[in-house]
């Protein structure tokens, strides 16, 4: 991802109000990560496993942060138990920021990537998390203050999933 | 030493800490002795010991108490590694260790009744102040000054298999509303309210 663009994805999410990410590191976003180390706006919470991450942030959210959770197409398959169990089922919002590994408009795909990038989608619908897929920066502030709003109305995760431009 | 008997001395000691306990009988047996606002009783196994540490990370000037079981953080190993880098120095955590799996109703053996250490693995993921207890005047010899410390803290405490959880109430609460009674003691003792409450 072009830095101009990690850029206004983290203005855009602290001006969101998000103050909180947790997160395992992949490949096609993680520019994001120095610039939020370096903002005071955020707190990180570096986790090894996805599972952890989601666990975390719903606990950051009942205390009083807005919290994200960043992670690549997989994470939401290893999260998945606790996306259900936990967020879901207190009906807790987070923002999950997705960078769709493998997906189709995946501009550094490969047949590693390619299987479980393509069951993100049905993934997210079998899990019914609201989602939007993002492929450039159109909008990009706007969207993630969407997103926000509607998991905050929702009480429940929503994603953004990060496509196209960003896995340049 | 069983778990209630734990929970019994536990229980007069909370005052404004916030409790997180995972599912299993300490979720059963804490619910029946602590009617505390600040407890946030979880449906589930596996995720206790990491909403207590996002907990943690968001009010770090409060006290934070997990309840968790064996199989319970059996089950997510990996958060021993991550709440270990965190540095979180307002989280202690009970792990009641009865080496069984006592909701399958057929005593089926956790890892811990054969080859695994949960201390060990604790201090292995970089958690120091891990250690395990095994009588209950040690419980209580370690669970008080635990509870006056500002530092993460990991405490095996080796317990008898009970069915004392199915012999007492089950709580009544939803997890639901569960969520939203431990929301509104936060909101009255931190003076304001979940970012995403309040925008009906």
């Amino acid at each position: 991802m072009e830095t101009e663009l990690a850029t206004r994805m983290v203005t855009g999410l602290a001006d969101a109000g998000i103050n909180f990410i947790s997160y395992l590191p992949e490949s096609r976003l993680s520019q994001i990560l120095p610039l939020m180390r370096e903002d005071a706006r955020f707190k990180l919470a570096p986790t090894a496993s996805e599972a952890d991450a989601v666990s975390i942030a719903v606990g950051a959210t009942l205390g009083g942060k807005q919290a994200a959770c960043y992670m690549e197409s997989t994470g939401i398959y290893v999260s998945c138990y606790q996306l259900v169990v936990v967020a879901l089922h207190l009906r807790v919002p987070i923002l999950l920021l997705v960078g769709h590994l493998g997906g189709f408009d995946d501009q550094r795909n490969s047949f590693l990537y390619s299987l479980p990038g393509r069951r993100l989608i049905p993934q997210l619908k079998a899990l019914d998390i609201e989602h939007s897929v993002l492929h450039n920066g159109d909008n990009l502030e706007a969207n993630i203050k969407t997103a926000v709003r509607t998991m905050n109305a929702l009480r429940e995760p929503v994603a953004l999933v990060f496509t196209g431009e960003f896995t340049v | 030493m069983n778990r209630y008997e734990c929970l019994q001395f536990l229980a007069p000691l909370i005052t404004d800490q916030l409790i997180v306990t995972s599912q299993s009988g300490q979720r059963i047996e804490w619910g029946s002795l602590s009617r505390h606002d600040g407890n946030l009783l979880l449906g589930e196994m596996g995720a206790a010991l990491s909403v207590g540490a996002g907990l943690a990370m968001a009010l770090p000037h409060r006290q934070v108490i997990v309840l968790e079981s064996d199989g319970s953080v059996l089950l997510t190993l990996s958060s021993l590694a991550t709440v270990a880098n965190l540095g979180i120095d307002n989280l202690i955590v009970f792990v009641f260790d009865n080496g069984t799996y006592s909701g399958t109703r057929i005593s089926e053996p956790t890892a811990t009744r054969g080859k695994s250490d949960l201390e060990q693995l604790a201090k292995g993921a970089g958690i120091d102040r891990s250690m395990t207890v095994r009588k209950l005047e040690d419980f209580k010899r370690h669970a008080a000054p635990a509870l006056a410390a500002k530092a993460l803290s990991f405490i095996v405490c080796k317990v008898a298999e009970s069915l004392m959880h199915r012999e007492i109430p089950r709580p009544d609460v939803d997890l639901v509303e569960n969520k939203y009674k431990f929301l509104r003691y936060l909101q009255a003792t931190e003076g304001k309210p979940a970012p995403f409450l309040g925008r009906g």
